[in-house]
């Protein structure tokens, strides 16, 4: 833009008021020779305040309706949230002249150079232009930035034998659904999912993940007053564990969400029971298990097969993206390693993987990449980005090191 | 920090936005010194095209004339207003911190757009043609 734009738009600002402009007679030119007048808003400037946002036809529903918020503090980058969905936002400039014209009746005539007014053409309507629109701002789909979601509950997880006092401090540390939607960058739903796949629950109003050490101890008690009162575990009644586990001193909130974890409600002749997921609680006691560390598979199975409830069957397939196999010669060893730990954004993730093993078979890669969900990019488009694949024949197996 | 879009109009009332666009920038004469706020830029008109069956535009600015058309977005534009609240929740660190919100205040759903190089009006001072001396019939 030149000086004389440059100075003008240095100049006090006016305040504009919010109409003047002569949209519907720009919008109403039809052929045959009508014209219109068009000129300088009286308020024209930069009018910082005035942005563009590039919206498709799905999303405007949302925007029209108040259903959206940009999330993001000053020191990330901004996304837009509707109910379900989160997306980038990218300024896209523009070199060229785009004339914003509002609507409304322009409220004073145009002024030519020379100072006079009018048109050569009295009988034009007028359009005034408010400001020049320097580009505008582009959405564009995107994964929710839940990584730092897992790392805020980890602040202050939920124990058994915690006093929350009335104090502010005795709050740091803890989020509610208000301080995770300003905190995270992720719509609403999707945040429910995330804290939905961290087994977050939420308590006094906190949303809290269980600490192990209480959720096993949750659990042991369940599975021991189902042996005590000979509940079957796939028909746990509800209102009986319930009273049974409070009297113990359990909070009832609790309780139902260990159950809710670990297994899932039927309804069984107007009574409400808990069948508990045979994968679920056996996983757990492998957690355990394999809390000690590295271990020797023979080891491990004989170890986990003896720790876990009775009638309950152990399979390594239940193991998928929670352990990672080492042959050490004639040996197989075993090690913790679960995907529910990994970063959620895919160079992260990747890096991560990379640094646990310089080389991987696509039957171990795929268990630790197949969550991740990048909108527009398959797994094939994250494998070419990330990693580099070698095959030293067509029967060999595939095999991924970092690129 | 979480900013809300909001929107007065509703759904089917929101006012429609005019945008002419054209490449390159537009300067006023050089003898002009003045606010350019309520100066004439230029003067549009529709005219039929010749090329295409969708009628056409000229923009004449000063002794400029370009030629355009009537362009559907693929995706429309929301002009948002940034708005400040001030007046922060009670368990902010700073009671009076700003709110902002933005308000959708209108949609943008065409463009006039001038893509090509503006044609100059300037033409050549009229020449006086010499009536051709007939000679009179005897």
């Amino acid at each position: 833009m030149d000086a004389e734009m440059e100075d003008a738009e240095t100049r006090a600002e006016i305040e504009w008021d919010g109409g003047g402009g002569g949209a519907d007679a720009v919008l109403a030119l039809a052929a045959g020779g009508a014209s219109v007048s068009l000129c300088y808003h009286q308020a024209f400037g930069r009018h910082d305040d005035l942005v563009l946002l590039e919206a498709a036809d799905d999303l405007l529903p949302d925007l029209l309706q108040g259903r959206v918020t940009i999330r993001g503090r000053p020191d990330e980058e901004a996304v837009l949230c509707t109910p379900s969905a989160t997306y980038s936002m990218k300024f896209v400039g523009t070199s060229n002249s785009v004339f914003l014209i509002p609507p409304g009746e322009p409220s004073a005539p145009c002024l030519r150079p020379d100072n006079t007014s009018g048109d050569a053409n009295a009988a034009d309507a007028v359009a005034a232009a408010i400001k020049l629109a320097p580009g505008n701002i582009e959405l564009v789909r995107t994964a929710p930035r839940l990584d730092k979601l897992r790392s805020l509950l980890r602040e202050r997880p939920y124990t058994l034998d915690e006093d929350l006092g009335d104090g502010f401090q005795h709050k740091k540390g803890l989020y509610t659904w208000q301080d995770l939607c300003k905190l995270i960058q992720a719509s609403d739903g999707e945040l429910l999912d995330g804290l939905n796949t961290l087994s977050a629950v939420e308590i006094d109003g906190f949303w809290r993940t269980v600490d192990a050490t209480s959720m096993n101890t949750i659990l042991d008690m369940i599975l021991h007053n189902s042996v005590l009162h000979d509940w079957p575990l796939n028909a746990v009644p509800e209102n009986d564990v319930l009273s049974v586990m409070e009297s113990d001193g359990f909070a009832h909130k609790i309780v139902t969400h260990c159950l809710n974890r670990f297994g899932t409600k039927v309804e069984q002749e107007g009574r409400s029971f808990w069948s508990l997921d045979e994968k679920c609680v056996c996983l757990q006691f492998a957690r355990r298990v394999l809390g000690a560390g590295k271990m020797k598979l023979a080891n491990f199975m004989d170890k986990w097969k003896r720790s876990v409830p009775s009638g309950m069957r152990v399979d390594l397939q239940m193991l998928e993206g929670e352990v990672l196999y080492d042959k050490l010669g004639a040996e197989t060893w075993v090690h913790a390693f679960s995907v529910a730990d990994l970063p959620l954004t895919p160079a992260e993730r990747f890096a991560a993987l990379f640094r646990e093993r310089l080389k991987w078979e696509w039957k171990d890669l795929q268990l630790y990449i197949r969550d991740l969900r990048v909108p527009g990019v398959s797994s094939e488009g994250l494998l070419i980005k990330y990693t580099r694949r070698t095959q030293p024949s067509s029967e060999a197996e595939p095999i991924f090191t970092a690129r | 920090m979480e900013i809300r879009v909001r929107c007065g109009c509703g759904d089917s009332s929101c006012p429609e936005w005019a945008v002419v666009e054209l490449q390159g920038a537009v300067q006023p004469q050089a003898s002009f010194s003045g606010d350019i706020r309520g100066l004439h830029i230029g003067r549009l008109c529709s005219a039929p095209s010749p090329s295409s069956s969708k009628g056409g535009y000229t923009f004449t600015v000063g002794y400029h004339e370009l030629a355009g058309t009537k362009v559907t977005l693929k995706k429309p534009l929301l002009v948002l207003r940034k708005k400040k609240l001030t007046g922060g929740a009670a368990d902010q660190e700073t009671p009076t911190a700003e709110v902002v919100e933005l308000e959708v205040i209108g949609v943008i759903r065409h463009k006039i757009l001038f893509k090509d190089r503006p044609k100059a009006l300037i033409s050549k001072p009229p020449t006086k043609e010499k009536a051709a001396v007939q000679p009179a019939a005897n």
